[in-house]
């Protein structure tokens, strides 16, 4: 899979391959120290908001809850109800 | 407004199919999806928390795209939550391009069968809100149908993943090799031979899909 931004598809896949380890044979058998890919996270990280920044995507929509919160979407009142 | 809901059940423990969920993409079910991207992602209280960016190319009803334009990349944002102690994942997304008209707004829970610890129970829900366009309850319809379908591709798609993960564990053990360096090699050989694996589990999901008559979604 790759990233919206060419530039952090080696980083991506870096990351993304310690991360399944990661997951698999240690935070599912219970040790949630993520300590192991976080460097790998940071750089990656770093370069998936700058792509996203030139590719105009807002950071803070995406950031933004929707679901559960008051900017969900709520079935309209209908007239004569 | 409306609501799509459907509930399917995985013969694979839930560590198996959590495992899985994460590495859905890229999968020949669903080739709409181009990117993902971690945004944020942290453990709170052996919780794991991750926000993606996920990239897809949509293709609508050419009457629909004349109403609403067809942009060629649309972004989603995806919120997930894994808890290993109460073996729960959901992952609740909500699409970005489209929120001038079109809000859809999924939700996928994983969580082990009631009943048999080895099975994975998933619920999925879709909710689709058309605004200020007209024949909105036409484009409601259009979009649910088409939610319903990519809903079953992802199953198949899960199917697949799983499939791939199970075939790299037997070739670890296989070749006996146990070390992490291995283990990583093997993860990034999976990547690049996708395309062969790929035609392979997909005939054996129609063999198995003729074989036990399961009904096209």
């Amino acid at each position: 899979m790759n990233s919206i931004g060419t530039a952090c598809n080696d980083l991506k896949k870096e990351y993304d391959t310690c991360f399944n380890t990661w997951f698999a044979e240690h935070f599912l058998k219970g040790n949630s120290d993520d300590s192991m890919c976080a460097p790998m996270l940071k750089i990656y990280k770093e370069c998936v908001k700058k792509a996203m920044k030139e590719r105009q995507i807002d950071v803070k929509e995406v950031e933004k809850d929707i679901l559960g919160t008051e900017n969900e979407r709520k079935i309209p009142e209908q007239q004569g109800r | 407004m409306r609501i799509w809901t459907s509930e399917h059940v995985f013969n694979h423990p839930w560590e198996t199919v959590a495992t899985a969920a994460w590495r859905k993409y890229p999968n020949p079910h669903n080739t709409a999806v181009i990117g993902t991207d971690v945004v944020e992602r942290r453990v709170v209280d052996g919780v794991l928390h991750t926000h993606r960016l996920v990239s897809s190319k949509w293709t609508l009803p050419r009457w629909a795209s004349k109403l609403i334009g067809s942009p060629s990349v649309c972004y989603a944002s995806e919120k997930s939550e894994v808890n290993p102690s109460t073996k729960q994942m959901v992952l609740k997304t909500n699409n970005l391009t489209f929120c001038r008209f079109i809000a859809v707004d999924e939700t996928l829970l994983y969580t082990p069968h009631p009943t048999d610890p080895n099975k994975t129970l998933l619920k999925q829900e879709a909710v689709v809100t058309v605004q200020g366009v007209p024949l909105n309850s036409y484009m409601e319809d259009a979009l649910t149908n088409k939610i319903s379908v990519n809903a079953g591709k992802g199953r198949q798609a899960m199917e697949w993943v799983i499939s791939k993960l199970n075939s790299e564990v037997q070739e670890l053990k296989n070749s006996a090799v146990k070390s992490t360096d291995e283990i990583l090699n093997q993860t990034m050989k999976s990547f690049d031979d996708i395309s062969s694996k790929a035609k392979k589990s997909f005939d054996d999901i129609q063999n198995l899909r003729s074989s036990q008559s399961i009904p096209d979604f």
